[in-house]
């Protein structure tokens, strides 16, 4: 396989992910503030913006930090590079360079939802709410990982997007987990007890709040949702199911066997989901929760870079 | 008696029409088609072409246009009439089409050989050695097989007056189109079923193939190993959509110049697994664009190092690098005698008749003539760099004879040919109107023999009395059938 090509289909697997990642994160919030009073709704929009890790970048955009700004921010402008409509766009722009590699069914969703997310207008949309939108891309990236599976044969042009889109699920749940917990814990405490309706709206963004119901058969409660959110062995979308899928396709390209690890990537990899499966919540609270999650984004940015250079780069030799 | 429906009050003009023999009298060869559609109510058929744009669009059949330095994507306007052919004339266009393909080769064999051509006197040195795609650089390489013009898209048009098809033109460098003759085909297919089946068209989807088969053929290393890739300029070329859709049919990878290198005279691509070694090369990128320690230096699209490799047969390339000195729009005023001289046969199909400014003499007339010829500039294709002498304004044609003058040898001119129309749909109107077409096969030569996939890309100019069919310039396409028997 072209390295250019592997390239293409890893980046593409990421734009869809983070697009779906953010719409959820947009539309289970939008819909929670609904509930809250006047004042909380302020407060509470300014962690979307820390978490797509654009705060000067808002701040240079807009005047205010309310709905209609948020929503238009990282959903529709063309100034974020990573507002929905961007990630989409890249995402066909990567399949379009692929499109002979990629499945017809794949490049025909891919360019559907393309036209489905350009079309939208806005205006009319930030007046509606999110959830219309927001629905839309969910179930595009739904569409995309169905078709995927059922079109592609999996080779290793699959486990390049399976990596592409598990590291970018490690890092956006990372970053969700770390900014909602301190918003909540340290920014709002005249509250005093953690805000129940914001914890579910956390797990509901990441489609767990029915299984954290089932594991726990208890309140919500901040550590387990950090529990549940950064060790599950089986939720899809568990920093540490993510990292296992990452592992799990570096080895399928390189063919290493358990145990061992055939470049730098799978190395970090390996690391990763090693700490996470001895790792208890009580002793990352004890290290204390920003300080854990900042090492593990720092380790997934490694395990990109490691991964360009091993498959993507060619260093020119004379 | 058949309700004329979608043709009601349809008027054939002044030019042959394709599909009526006079108003409301359909040709033979579209007897059931009329019957077909014109049995179906104007808004069935609007819904049928809906459907059939939207599917386009969602298939990213798209071309890109340069026009506000940022490239918009824009469909190509399919048109949901056809144009049919009847098998009869189908094989006299397939023998004068395959006889002229050899003829082509055969030149470049010669002109980039032992250039007995020039020695015999029947074509002048200085036509050969003025054209700016003649290229120096490739005089006594030995290509693979012998072949030079693997693929050529040729031009033809029907001339009104004597109902007979003529040459327009040769393009033998990177013709495209055949991703739209075989998208036209799948899309009209699921559009109109029941009108395609009752007519009995000849397939045309073996092309893929056919062309795999003949690339594999010219690798260095025998067919059992062959690695044959198809070099694109990129995703920003216009023609994208038609490379990325070959690469998937033959099942070739598809790379740009940045995924190739040159080490030893031997070229490889870069994969995820080291380099791979590449043995042909189905090459959409221009030739001066191809090596830039060859040629411009300033080229990002190709590859340095890769005419080296090809000099030394390390690496096949298709079409051959230099094929453009054979058609120039100057040189074709002579493929007639290329025939003549090196088949020993007459031509089976008319050229128009031509005048090469190079010469005083017609310059002189063209000078005089103007408003009633088409200039056209040798070097140049997809419409650009012409003159309609009879729809031009004054200030252009005083602005072309300053050019004739001072450029000669970059301009030919010939008579107007009145293009004949075929059946159109016109979406702003919901009316059926004649518009002119012209038709590009495309031939494969493998070396021995021409294969042609039946009919070609009809392309339609789909403004009112334009005869300017090219996409660049607002023309669109329609699906091209040959009957399989007479009708």
């Amino acid at each position: 396989m072209l390295s250019r090509i592997a390239e293409s289909l890893f980046w593409l697997a990421r734009y869809i992910e983070r697009a779906e990642d953010t719409a959820r994160i947009l539309d289970v919030n939008y819909h929670m503030l609904l509930e809250q009073s006047q004042q909380a709704y302020r407060l509470r929009w300014e962690p979307l913006i820390i978490m797509a890790g654009e705060e000067k970048l808002f701040g240079k955009l807009y005047d205010e930090v309310n709905a209609e700004n948020v929503f238009e921010f990282l959903a529709f402008s063309e100034k974020n590079p990573s507002s929905i409509v961007q990630c989409v766009s890249k995402a066909r722009e990567n399949a379009r360079t692929i499109r002979d590699r990629i499945s017809r069914e794949m490049w025909e969703d891919i360019n559907g939802l393309y036209y489905t997310v350009t079309r939208f207008h806005a205006r009319e949309e930030i007046a509606a709410g999110p959830h219309r939108f927001c629905d839309k891309i969910k179930f595009g990236a739904h569409r995309f990982h169905g078709v995927t599976d059922a079109t592609l044969p999996h080779d290793e042009g699959w486990e390049f997007l399976r990596i592409g889109w598990s590291l970018e699920r490690a890092e956006m749940t990372a970053r969700l987990v770390d900014v909602q917990y301190h918003n909540l814990l340290d920014a709002l405490p005249s509250v005093g007890a953690p805000d129940n309706h914001q914890w579910m709206a956390v797990l509901r963004s990441v489609g767990a709040y029915e299984t954290y119901h089932r594991q726990y058969h208890s309140a919500i409660e901040p550590e387990k949702v950090a529990e549940m959110l950064i060790l599950h062995h089986q939720h899809p979308r568990s920093i540490r199911f993510s990292a296992s899928e990452v592992q799990a396709g570096l080895r399928a390209v390189s063919g290493s066997g358990p145990g061992a690890y055939g470049n730098e990537a799978e190395r970090l990899a390996g690391r990763v989901v090693e700490r996470l499966r001895y790792d208890r919540v009580s002793e990352i609270f004890k290290q204390g929760l920003h300080s854990y999650l900042d090492e593990l984004l720092r380790m997934c940015g490694a395990i990109g870079e490691d991964i360009a250079r091993t498959y993507f780069y060619y260093a020119v030799v004379a | 008696m058949v309700n004329p429906g979608l043709f009601e009050g349809y008027e054939t003009g002044a030019f042959y029409d394709e599909m009526f023999s006079s108003p409301g009298q359909p040709r033979a060869q579209y007897t059931k088609l009329f019957q077909k559609l014109g049995s179906m109510a104007p808004e069935q058929f609007e819904e049928r072409r809906k459907l059939a744009d939207l599917s386009f669009l969602i298939q990213g059949i798209t071309f890109t246009v340069y026009s506000d330095g940022r490239g918009t994507e824009r469909l190509f306007p399919f048109d949901l009439i056809p144009r049919i052919l009847p098998h009869s004339e189908w094989e006299h266009i397939d023998r004068g089409l395959s006889q002229r393909v050899r003829a082509l080769n055969l030149f470049l064999q010669d002109v980039y050989g032992k250039q007995s051509i020039l020695k015999d006197k029947k074509l002048p040195r200085w036509l050969v050695y003025s054209c700016p795609n003649f290229r120096r650089e490739v005089i006594g390489v030995e290509v693979s097989r012998g072949i030079y013009t693997h693929i050529c898209g040729i031009d033809l048009v029907r001339d009104s007056k004597s109902g007979d098809f003529y040459v327009l033109e040769d393009n033998v460098r990177t013709p495209s189109g055949i991703s739209y003759v075989l998208e036209n085909r799948l899309v009209m297919t699921r559009t109109l079923p029941d009108a395609f089946q009752a007519c009995e068209v000849l397939p045309v989807n073996h092309y893929p193939a056919e062309l795999s088969r003949i690339l594999r053929s010219l690798s260095p290393r025998g067919e059992a190993d062959a690695q044959i890739v198809l070099l694109t300029p990129g995703i920003h070329n216009s023609a994208y959509f038609e490379h990325s859709f070959l690469a998937q049919q033959m099942g070739i990878e598809l790379v740009e110049g940045r995924d190739l290198i040159v080490d030893g005279g031997i070229v490889y691509m870069k994969t995820i697994r080291g380099l791979q070694r590449v043995d042909v090369i189905y090459r959409r990128v221009d030739d001066e664009y191809l090596d830039p320690l060859t040629f411009r230096a300033d080229s990002v699209l190709g590859v340095p190092g890769l005419m080296g490799a090809y000099r030394a047969g390390n690496v096949a390339l298709a079409n051959a690098v230099g094929n453009g000195v054979a058609d120039d729009k100057a040189i074709y005023a002579y493929v007639p005698e290329f025939i003549r001289y090196y088949l020993g046969e007459e031509p089976i199909l008319k050229t128009v008749e031509t005048f090469l400014c190079a010469n005083p003499t017609d310059l002189a007339y063209v000078l005089d003539h103007l408003p009633q010829l088409v200039v056209k500039a040798v070097g140049e294709s997809g419409g650009y760099g012409m003159l309609m002498g009879p729809t031009a304004d004054r200030a252009k044609l005083v602005d072309f004879a300053d050019r004739l003058r001072a450029n000669p040898r970059n301009y030919i001119a010939q008579p107007v040919v009145g293009l004949s129309r075929v059946p159109s749909y016109d979406p702003s109107t919901g009316n059926v109107a004649g518009r002119h077409v012209d038709l590009r096969p495309y031939c494969l030569y493998d070396g021995e023999n021409v294969t042609i996939v039946p009919g070609g890309l009809t392309r339609v100019a789909l403004q009112p009395n334009s005869l300017v069919v090219n996409s660049s310039q607002g023309g669109g396409s329609k699906d091209t059938w040959v009957l399989r028997g007479e009708s």
